[in-house]
């Protein structure tokens, strides 16, 4: 059917270099065992050595220390263990009161909300944000309380890819004395973030955007921050999460992370400007989603008004290209985007919405394939679509 | 060579082609697939997602809103 995939949904899942599998490689067939201490084995202790300097690597990169990183599932895991581990740990002694933005993604929400800590008794604040996408400060700073124990705002937005300023609002948690967590899923290694300078407790991160393997995921926890374990077992990544280290992830994690350079991070920024700029002046009646500048380099979110994007989605599967409507949770429903209703577009325009996210393997010659394609469908589609016919009939 | 049945009345878009790509995707070369939906933007939609994929249409008619339409796999 399709000869050739233009994959464009790298910030839901992208595919893995073939360097970071070589990386992996020797920890399924030959340094297999579990990490053990000195007093194991010769080849565990090789294991655990692996995992220590996948560790380093990762942690060196935004300036933390080994210890202040841990390994995890995933990014969900890593969202769920830094809010429900804070609230674990502060719900009883300083207050009960959590910060979260409105358009966070759903490991933060869901665990901050009514399905997890609500339903415990804890009062969420979900702060809105502009029609960019960006986060009220003084409306952070308003709502922060001597019950507060957590600010969570991602680092950027999973679906239009605005970039929150972590820099102060990790400076106000602080002068506040409130724990500051952020979601850099979409982020880390694509933007800069120094931990010395950005006063950010908890970070999450994960490889499977930037080409390294699903499975593992990271969670930065600065030194003396209260967090409590919520996943009993072993006694693992510094007794925070229990269960069996998996070293090949962790050593696949640290070379995905090598491989990204500031070079390759312009070049799909060239492309993803090139895409809107092409897609603003040739295909009428569009709104991009998200910040024009502010935005990760990986990114580019679109309305198609008058079109609905799964219909979008289908005809460009169709045609040879994979992008999404949103998030990889929506893309499976037919739900509106919280993300694009909570800029202030409407159901429509969320239905519209087209994220576009280039990575690695993506060329210029793609690029403007599927902006000639995107052309020919959305105008196809509004031959017979009932709302472009009452878009015309109202003129 | 089979004869597949797609039931798409009631449906809107894009859930009629959304079937319709289901069906051709589990289908073999001299298959027939047949779809039988009430919406009408669906009717222009699965046509010209034929198109795209270099399928054969082989019949539409409809009948009391009732649109039946023949792929040829």
């Amino acid at each position: 059917m399709i000869e050739k995939n233009v994959y464009l949904d790298n910030a839901a899942a992208t595919r893995m270099d073939e360097r970071v599998l070589e990386a992996m490689t020797p920890y399924f067939f030959e340094t297999y065992p579990v990490a053990t201490s000195d007093f194991g084995y010769s080849l565990g202790i090789e294991a655990r050595e692996a995992l220590e300097y996948a560790r380093d690597e990762i942690a060196h990169y935004i300036g933390a220390s080994g210890e202040e990183f841990i390994f995890t599932s995933g990014s969900t895991e890593s969202s769920n263990l830094a809010v429900k581990g804070v609230a674990l740990a502060l719900g009883e002694k300083k207050g009960r009161h959590i910060i979260v933005s409105a358009i966070d993604d759903f490991p933060v929400i869901h665990s901050a909300g009514s399905r997890a800590l609500e339903k415990q008794g804890f009062s969420v604040t979900y702060l809105d944000v502009d029609h960019e996408g960006l986060v009220n400060l003084d409306r952070l700073r308003d709502s922060i309380t001597d019950k507060t124990i957590l600010v969570s705002i991602q680092h950027a937005n999973q679906e239009i890819g605005t970039i929150q300023d972590i820099e102060t609002i990790g400076r106000i948690c602080s002068k506040k004395g409130v724990l500051f967590h952020t979601d850099a899923t979409h982020t880390f290694t694509r933007v800069p973030l120094d931990f010395k300078k950005v006063k950010v407790d908890l970070i999450t991160v994960s490889p499977h955007t930037i080409h390294g393997p699903k499975g593992i995921g990271g969670l930065f926890i600065r030194k003396e921050t209260p967090i409590t374990k919520w996943m009993d077992g072993g006694f693992q990544e510094f007794n925070l999460r229990a269960g069996l280290e998996n070293i090949p992830g962790a050593s696949g994690f640290a070379k995905a992370v090598e491989l990204v350079t500031p070079e390759e991070n312009e070049r799909i920024k060239v492309m993803r400007d090139h895409l809107i700029d092409r897609v603003s002046a040739e295909v009428p009646d569009t709104t991009l989603n998200g910040h024009r500048s502010k935005r990760t380099p990986q990114n580019a979110n679109i309305t198609f008004h008058f079109v609905e994007g799964e219909s979008i989605t289908l005809h460009l599967d169709i045609r040879g290209f994979s992008v999404s409507t949103g998030s990889a949770c929506f893309s499976r429903s037919l739900e509106a985007s919280h993300v694009i209703l909570g800029v202030g577009g409407d159901h429509e325009r969320a239905h519209g919405s087209i994220r576009f996210s280039f990575g690695r393997y993506n060329t210029m010659e793609e690029v403007d394939r599927v902006v000639d394609t995107i052309a020919e469908v959305v105008g196809e589609l509004r031959k017979i679509s009932p709302l472009a016919h009452n878009k015309e009939a109202q003129k | 060579m089979a004869d597949i049945k797609v039931d798409v009345r009631g449906e809107t878009c894009p859930v009629p082609l959304v079937e319709t790509r289901k069906a051709l995707r589990k289908a073999s070369p001299g298959d027939t697939v047949e779809v039988v939906g009430t919406h009408p933007a669906s009717k222009k939609e699965i046509p010209m997602a034929l198109k795209a994929l270099g399928l054969k249409l082989e019949d539409i008619q409809e009948e009391e809103d009732v649109w039946k339409i023949r792929i040829g796999v």
